[in-house]
């Protein structure tokens, strides 16, 4: 017992997870940095990897500003619960091991309801703020999760399928035994709706567009700054993390790797680490990639190409098991 | 139901201060009302206190981005005043240095276009290759952004065999990767779904509103100043006036695209047949010109610019009046993000559709009445300011 509160408290729990979030966060920008010819960040720490830690404290040591016209309450709730719901979220994640530090059967299930409730907490933290261009971003928001909800959940499913079972650990398992991963096969069709989808999930381009800033400021979170401005940006880092580690623990085979006896808990952890750093190097990829759809494109996209393609890939998973 | 939103005064998209009110039903756009008076600067007040050639350095600031279409335009008008012509070698001059300002306006453009549509790859990419015709213009004229190259009769400094050397090897790698990036805005979808169809200016709007520049050409409507009125030598230059006909955002985007290859073979022809001789006649700094009045004509990067001038026969101009291309273009914006029947603008089109008629703000404040006291604005018509300037003529007479 006591020894599962450490893991969920320390290693592969919250203080490992939030240190890596930034690191992830580092990756992605340098990454996307280097896409664009740029130096990234650089000045923070050796090749600027304490860069994201410096933003983070300095947007905690800034001024807390509540606007008159929020509600007060959602206005102070939302950006304690997003990164929470995220963090509990990744808790599912097989970091250390082949299961998470929560596991169960249907976690998978779990974890997808707990990405769309983050969608909600977005469209209340923008409606919550009373800001016309928060107002638009929050039904941005809530609209795009009509179009890509159906799609992601279909991708993760039909793997689940493929594996014969609903639980992540399970999943991950499935493969170790083949000894080949899902991706190698039909679901390969499904890794690119994921990798998709969780562009839209995370708010990134070509689907960053609750918050477009040429359109609509920041959107939902226009009115947010200081340490609640924080903790949105803490919970996109996490969901970094949780994204890129449920494409490699599913798509990827997890942290399953060879091992050396006595090791085991440590390479599971550096396999794991740079599976989702691939994942996250192609999430990093597309965004570089493409200009901002408008949001009737995005769903119409979504809802013809995407969605259809996700219903074939599951009646294919379906045959072929 | 609809509500109003405000992009601007401040907004991202926005370097300056520009007003849009959007009334928007869902996403939908229904109406729109601009406001460009936040950034009035009494330039041309100014310039009738200085003598001409301290006006051409503050002519060159009305805008950073054309500021070498502004000085050439303030120069033609002060040599059409004094009867003067640069020297061939000057015009010369001025055409290479007017074209690359104009690549690098396009650069510039293009870039922040991409920006303004999420693409902030192409963004990095563009303003990258940008630097290569800024370190150009630096070499030329000796100032990265304001040229200050022209001046009354010619231009300040020649073009030395290295520089041309270095120039042409620039606007090789230029062309090349214009190519490339041509192939990438054809190819990409995203990019696609944004523009085409987005932004819809006809060709017979765009004329009735009066439309200039890159802008007007991608109505498909043949228009360009320096094919009309060769003011600096442009009749010697052969050169294509670009025009397009799908009359959308993808058109603005293309436009301008193929306008940089024209201005590189414009500049390599300029090289090429480079006359020699002087490049500017010697005109003392303090001058009188003889009263009358003067009308210059250029085609500056975003579109026409009008400059028109009047003399007493003294040292500094009575009258001095600028018109800018982006005053011209602001009604073509209202017209288009108007949503009509078949013909949908939502409100991610709006950076989209101001952005293609690429927007100079500090170019074009307007007169607007605040009255303080009475708490109302009023923005003044054209017979207003005409009755008004007779009432306060007479007065002065």
């Amino acid at each position: 017992m006591i020894e599962k509160i450490l893991a969920a408290i320390f290693f592969p729990g919250a203080v490992f997870l939030l240190a890596a979030s930034l690191f992830y966060e580092w990756v992605d920008r340098k990454l996307y940095a280097r896409f664009q010819n740029r130096v990234g960040p650089h000045l923070a720490g050796p090749f600027g990897l304490l860069q994201p830690v410096a933003d983070l404290i300095k947007l905690l040591s800034k001024e807390d500003i509540v606007p008159m016209a929020a509600d007060r309450l959602l206005f102070t709730l939302t950006p304690i619960l997003a990164p929470a719901l995220i963090l509990l979220a990744c808790m599912f994640l097989p970091i250390a091991g082949p299961s998470g530090i929560i596991s169960f059967k249907g976690d998978l299930i779990a974890v997808i309801a707990l990405l769309s409730i983050y969608t909600i907490m977005i469209y209340l933290a923008g409606e919550g703020s009373s800001n016309r261009f928060a107002s638009i971003g929050a039904v941005r928001a809530a609209l795009q999760l009509i179009g890509y909800e159906i799609p992601l959940t279909l991708s993760l499913l039909s793997a689940a399928i493929a594996a014969g079972s609903l639980s992540i650990g399970g999943i991950v398992e499935a493969q170790a035994e083949r000894g080949i991963w899902l991706i190698a096969g039909p679901q390969i069709i499904g890794f690119a709706i994921f990798v998709i989808t969780s562009q839209a999930e995370m708010e990134r381009i070509p689907f960053d567009i609750p918050e477009a800033e040429q359109e609509i400021v920041a959107g939902w979170e226009v009115e947010y700054g200081g340490r609640r401005l924080a903790l949105f940006r803490l919970s996109k880092d996490l969901e970094l993390i949780l994204l890129s580690g449920l494409g490699a623990a599913i798509f990827l085979g997890g942290p399953i790797g060879p091992v050396i006896p006595g090791l085991e808990p440590v390479l599971y952890t550096i396999y794991f680490i740079l599976k989702s750093l691939v994942v996250l190097a192609i999430f990093t990829l597309v965004r570089a990639l493409f200009a901002r759809l408008r949001i009737d494109q995005m769903v119409s996209f979504s809802w013809k190409y995407l969605m259809s393609l996700a219903v074939i890939l599951v009646i294919l998973t379906e045959v072929i098991v | 139901m609809s509500f109003e939103i405000s992009i601007g005064p401040q907004h991202p998209i926005h370097v300056e201060p520009l007003m849009l009110r959007l009334s928007v039903e869902g996403e939908l756009i229904v109406d729109v009302d601009v406001d460009v008076s936040y950034i009035h600067r009494g330039i041309e007040k100014a310039l009738e206190a200085r003598p001409y050639i301290q006006g051409l350095y503050l002519v060159e600031r009305i805008c950073g981005i054309c500021n070498a279409a502004h000085s050439l335009c303030y120069c033609l008008n002060v040599e059409q005043l004094l009867g003067k012509e640069a020297p061939p070698r000057a015009k010369y001059l001025r055409i290479v240095v007017e074209e690359l300002s104009r690549i690098h306006s396009h650069l510039l453009w293009l870039g922040h276009y991409f920006h303004t549509l999420g693409f902030e790859t192409l963004f990095m990419y563009f303003w990258r290759d940008r630097e290569r015709i800024m370190d150009m213009l630096e070499l030329i004229t000796g100032n990265r952004v304001t040229t200050s190259y022209n001046t009354i009769g010619g231009v300040r400094r020649d073009l030395t065999p290295e520089a041309e050397q270095r120039l042409r090897r620039t606007l090789d790698y230029i062309e090349e990767r214009m190519r490339y990036y041509e192939k990438v805005i054809d190819s990409e979808p995203t990019i696609l779904a944004r523009t085409q169809g987005v932004g819809i200016l006809k060709p017979s709007d765009a004329v009735r509103l009066g439309v200039v520049g890159p802008h007007l050409r991608a109505s498909g409507v043949k228009h360009d100043v320096r094919l009309d009125d060769p003011y600096s030598g442009h009749d010697e230059i052969p050169f294509n006036v670009i025009t397009w006909d799908t009359c959308d955002c993808y058109a603005r985007v293309k436009v301008r695209i193929r306008e940089v290859y024209e201005s590189v073979n414009m500049i390599r022809y300029a090289l090429d047949h480079m006359p020699s001789g002087d490049y500017r006649l010697k005109i003392p700094p303090f001058f009188k010109a003889p009263p009358g009045e003067s009308l210059s004509r250029v085609e500056a990067p975003r579109g026409e610019l009008v400059h028109y001038s009047i003399s007493d026969g003294g040292d500094r101009p009575y009258r001095y009046k600028v018109r800018t291309p982006t005053l011209a273009n602001l009604l073509s914006v209202v017209e288009m993000l108007r949503s009509r029947d078949g013909y949908e603008v939502y409100i991610a089109d709006v950076p989209a559709i101001l952005g293609g008629i690429d927007p100079c703000i500090c170019c074009s404040a307007r007169v607007m009445v605040t009255d303080e006291a009475r708490r109302r604005r009023t923005i003044m018509t054209l017979e207003d300011v005409i009755k008004i300037s007779r009432e306060r003529g007479a007065k002065r007479r």
